[in-house]
């Protein structure tokens, strides 16, 4: 169990060592609010890599979710500013991000064009529409919204609850559901997977528009822990979200990666901004050092398949 | 018979046809709107504003011509920027020497991308996004992301900012380096090895190609142009910067798609790759003498490169369909559609 | 054939704004309408859509045709291609806010070459490729303010730490030099502990705040340099229920930051009339080009502003404006 398992223990390592060095060089970063509050506003990034690794199983990618996040909090942020009953303030920007999802998964599906291009494509568009449209200005939200009118502590563990449970309930269906068995064989080998009778344009379809469906919903988790809606927020999602299920062991050739790998690699990658504050190192290391760390993550993951072709 | 074949070269044919169509057509019609659009003064502001760009579009080409993408070279771009800065203000190299060094130091950063893509037989894409992060946090460690580089001599400026035999000077930069990379691809063995490998790249092994030294010698010529293009972009500024070419690496691969290449490999041409270069820039200038603002050309440029892969697919559908509807025998063998 | 019609269709979009645009468009060259550029940082930043709202007032005034424009990527090169850009265009006076003081001047001194006149704003280029600086402030001053005010709440003693947008962003580390420069100078008893970058962003802000708050138990004060910045600090520290205890200072807009103004969150927001900025930077672009307005003059009438000094080729729009609790109603951007 050991060795199947090997990848997503070591990034769980990594991640217990960098813990340890924290609580013995800078005990104050266990302090449960900040704490807390970092878990809390993780929990977005959390969301968006669970939809992540579904696509990229499928052996596809997204990196338009930074601007469907935008657009799905600006729309949403705009409902609530309009007066709008809580469930239509909930529901929109899961709706929209559902909506954003398929266009693109009608054009890779559909159209079977490649999930980069497709992507890059409909994040440019995204973005400056939104720019266009917005020009910046933070929109302010009317009070009682945030932590939806739960207490600052209820609110934030509200949020932690529920995004664990969100991944575990994933990592279930990948699992247990035929659905989910679905998108591994895919990504495995899609002509194979059409040849035992799966919809492989389908599934890929709708693994899209979840993804837009649960960029919405960590628009929507961001939205509820501030009083305002900054419309540039979510920039650099996609990278951490791919970065997460890289680290976390979720191979780009599709077909392989487990959910709660992703977790620990959000956990680790989210530690090492903090990590710098806490052990005060300058702030001009952390791009050199999240690099290093995917770098690490896939040269070891290279040298491992290396030897197995070997064996 | 290569009757499938055919239709697959006259498809290809088509897009770049159509895409000189849709240039033109950009070319006439802000002509028309923009008073001082068709000058030469402006036609040199956009070979100017695009040299950068388009050398990574150019250097792009090969690396996913093998189904590749080098997606660090925007981040190279920086690091080059500013080591050839630092290489000249503080180790007091003349600015020819450093550039050298620097284009050695592109060689290198693109020699660590080779060597994790071929040695370790990683994916690219993901290769690429870490040294992405990489090199730009190399570039921001390096300066603390305080430091700049400026006062560079006026000779040297004289690159990016004034004309050379009436061009622009790193316009005779760009278009040797497109004639050489055009070259490369299309009329030398390496390049037919390059596309033989994104085509099939085990059927390439087996061919015998050495498939792992045509790789890296690709990714090892993105980091030497990218370092020349961060040569040519700090003498065009004046000032070397470790923000200097963020985004570039989208902008080429836009290019390069609108262009005709193919992102799965095999198939695409630098001519190609030219055209959609030049018809990102001519639109991201006419706009502006259109008086659109800039947001419009980002959306416009997103919705050109949907259509032109949406209807490169659909041509490439209608002519399978014709080539089944010619070759009814099934003793004939139709193509499927090459897809990873 | 059918593999046209996107093209077609794509035209059809292309032209379809464009054909609108013809009417609008005025010819500067044959007709006495003066062109005048300006240009932001970027695009999508509420700081400089205010300014805007009171270039628009001048432009009205002066009977100009504005072109606003500027860049939506973080490039530094992007400013100087919109100039050069502006160049071809023939355009009579170019108003920049530039974002890299030595990279811009390439460009403007291009353009000065060419007989455009040329007036910076909000951040200054270097002074051989401009005409004119209108100076809302210098960044000394900004930096004083800043850090005479975080001595004031801080009874001239204590840890503090720095906000800033990005490490690289060329204004910023301006200011930043010069507020080392007086907390050396004028404040030994005072200790900057840390400077995080936000990227611009609200929530990134807000995090680093969080942390920054709780790996520094003695921190003192949050001064927030770029305006996301300014509401996301303030967040954190009512999150870290230390409202109070740390006080948040920073640049920032009066709209996005009264909430926390009137909770005592945020005590000051240094900032100034951003409008009448704008005002003035197209008053002095219409005045230079029209001949009002020549080097040497001491004193500049404009408009509704009233005179003006003019140090050199600096017009000083006046001293950075201090909104806190008692007077952020009275404002509206």
């Amino acid at each position: 169990m050991l060795g199947k398992y090997f990848r997503e223990l070591s990034v769980a390592a990594v991640l217990v060592v960098l813990l340890l060095v924290l609580a013995i060089a800078a005990p104050a970063f266990f302090d449960a609010q900040p704490l807390f509050s970092r878990l809390a506003r993780d929990t977005p990034t959390l969301v968006a890599a669970c939809g992540m690794t579904l696509v990229i199983l499928c052996r596809q990618i997204d990196i338009s979710i930074g601007s469907q996040f935008a657009v799905c909090g600006v729309c949403a942020g705009m409902l609530a500013a309009g007066k709008a009953p809580v469930f239509v303030v909930c529901g929109a920007p899961l709706l929209i991000g559902a909506a954003l999802g398929a266009i693109n998964g009608a054009l890779v599906a559909g159209l079977r064009l490649p999930s980069i291009v497709v992507t890059l494509a409909t994040m440019v568009i995204a973005r400056e529409g939104l720019r266009w449209a917005q020009q910046g200005a933070f929109i302010n939200l009317p009070d009682g919204l945030q932590w939806f009118g739960l207490a600052q502590r209820s609110g934030q563990c509200a949020l932690i609850a529920f995004a664990l449970l969100l991944l575990a309930a994933m990592a279930w269906a990948m699992r247990h559901l035929a659905g989910g068995r679905f998108v591994y064989a895919v990504g495995s080998d899609a002509e194979a997977a059409r040849l035992a009778g799966l919809r492989p344009q389908l599934t890929t379809f709708l693994v899209f528009v979840l993804m837009g469906a649960l960029t919405g919903l960590a628009a929507l988790m961001n939205l509820a822990q501030s009083p305002q809606v900054d419309p540039k927020s979510g920039t650099g999602l996609e990278l951490k979200a791919i970065a997460a299920a890289v680290v976390g062991g979720v191979a780009v050739s599709g077909g392989r990666g487990r959910l709660w790998g992703v977790f620990a690699g959000v956990l680790l990658l989210a530690c090492i901004n903090p990590a710098l504050t806490y052990l005060h190192v300058e702030a001009y290391w952390e791009k050199a050092i999240q690099g290093a760390i995917i770098l690490l993550a896939v040269v070891a993951d290279g040298m491992r398949s290396r030897k197995a072709r070997e064996a | 018979m290569s009757s499938p074949l055919k239709h697959w070269k006259a498809a290809l044919f088509r897009h770049e046809t159509i895409l000189l169509a849709v240039l033109l057509a950009e070319w006439f019609y802000f002509d028309s709107v923009g008073r001082r659009f068709g000058t030469l003064d402006n036609t040199f502001d956009i070979l100017r504003h695009s040299s950068e760009i388009g050398l990574l579009a150019l250097v792009m080409t090969p690396i996913m011509l093998t189904g590749g993408i080098d997606l660090s070279v925007g981040s190279l771009l920086g690091l080059c920027a500013i080591l050839f800065g630092k290489l000249w203000r503080d180790a007091h190299f003349s600015p020819g020497l450093a550039a050298a060094c620097t284009l050695g130091i592109g060689a290198i950063a693109g020699g660590l991308n080779a060597g994790l893509i071929t040695r370790l037989r990683l994916p690219p894409l993901i290769v690429t996004l870490g040294t992405y992060s990489l090199f730009r946090g190399l570039a921001e460690a390096i300066t603390h992301g305080v430091d700049t580089f400026t006062d560079f001599p006026a000779s040297f400026l004289a690159l990016g900012q004034e004309r050379l035999g009436g061009l622009p000077t790193q316009a005779w930069f760009f278009f040797a380096v497109a004639i050489a990379i055009w070259l490369l691809v299309h009329r030398t063995t390496f390049g037919r090895a390059l596309r033989a490998i994104g085509y099939a790249p085990e059927g390439a092994r087996y061919a015998g190609l050495p498939v792992e030294r045509r790789l890296a010698s690709a990714y090892i010529l993105a980091g030497v142009v990218a370092a020349l293009a961060a040569i040519i972009y700090t003498a065009r500024l004046g000032q070397a910067k470790a923000d200097a070419g963020t985004g570039y690496e989208l902008f080429a691969i836009t290019a390069v798609v609108l262009g005709g290449t193919s992102i799965f490999g095999g198939a695409g041409t630098v001519h190609g790759t030219l055209l959609g270069v030049a018809t990102i820039a001519v639109l991201s200038n006419g706009l502006v003498h259109a008086r659109q603002p800039r947001e419009v050309a980002g959306m416009l440029t997103g919705a050109l490169l949907l259509f032109a892969l949406a209807s490169g697919e659909i041509s490439k559908r209608l002519a399978k369909f014709r080539a089944r509807r010619h070759a009814p025998n099934p003793a004939v063998p139709v193509p499927a559609p090459h897809s990873q | 054939m059918k593999q046209f019609l996107p093209f077609f269709l794509l035209l059809g979009l292309a032209l379809g704004p464009g054909c609108q645009k013809q009417s609008e468009q005025s010819d500067s060259a044959g007709g006495k309408k003066l062109t005048i550029a300006l240009m932001p940082k970027s695009k999508g930043n509420a700081y400089f859509i205010s300014c805007k709202a009171g270039a628009d007032e001048a432009v009205k005034e002066v009977g100009a045709d504005l072109i606003f424009d500027g860049p939506t990527e973080p490039d530094p090169a992007k400013q100087n291609e919109i100039v050069e850009n502006w160049i071809t265009l023939g355009v009579d006076v170019i108003a920049v806010a530039c974002e890299n003081k030595e990279g811009i001047s390439t460009a403007l001194k291009k353009a000065k070459a060419k007989g455009i006149k040329i007036v910076t704003f909000d951040s200054d280029a270097n002074p051989d490729a401009r005409d004119f600086f209108v100076n809302q402030a210098t960044p000394e001053g900004i930096a004083e303010a800043l850090m005479d005010e975080a001595a004031r709440l801080t009874g001239e003693e204590g840890e503090f730490a720095i906000i800033t947008a990005s490490l690289t962003a060329a204004n910023m580390n301006e200011w930043r030099k010069h507020i080392e420069a007086r907390l050396h100078e004028k404040y030994p008893k005072m200790k900057l502990v840390d400077t995080k970058p936000c990227d611009d962003l609200k929530d990134k802000a807000q995090t680093e705040a969080t942390n920054l708050l709780s790996a520094n138990p003695n921190l003192k004060l949050i001064m927030a340099i770029c305006s996301p910045a300014v509401p996301g600090a303030a967040e954190a520290v009512k999150q870290a229920g230390k409202t109070g205890a740390v006080k948040v200072i920073g640049l920032g807009l009066p709209s996005e930051n009264r909430k926390y103004v009137h909770e005592g969150v945020t005590q000051s927001v240094i900032l100034w009339k951003t409008t009448d900025l704008g005002y003035l930077t197209i008053k002095v672009a219409a005045d230079l080009a029209g001949g009002k307005l020549k080097p040497g003059d001491t004193v500049y009438h404009a408009g509704r502003l009233g005179d003006l000094e003019v140090k050199g080729d600096s017009i000083i729009l006046g001293k950075p404006f201090i909104f806190n609790n008692e007077n952020i109603d009275q404002f509206d951007f």
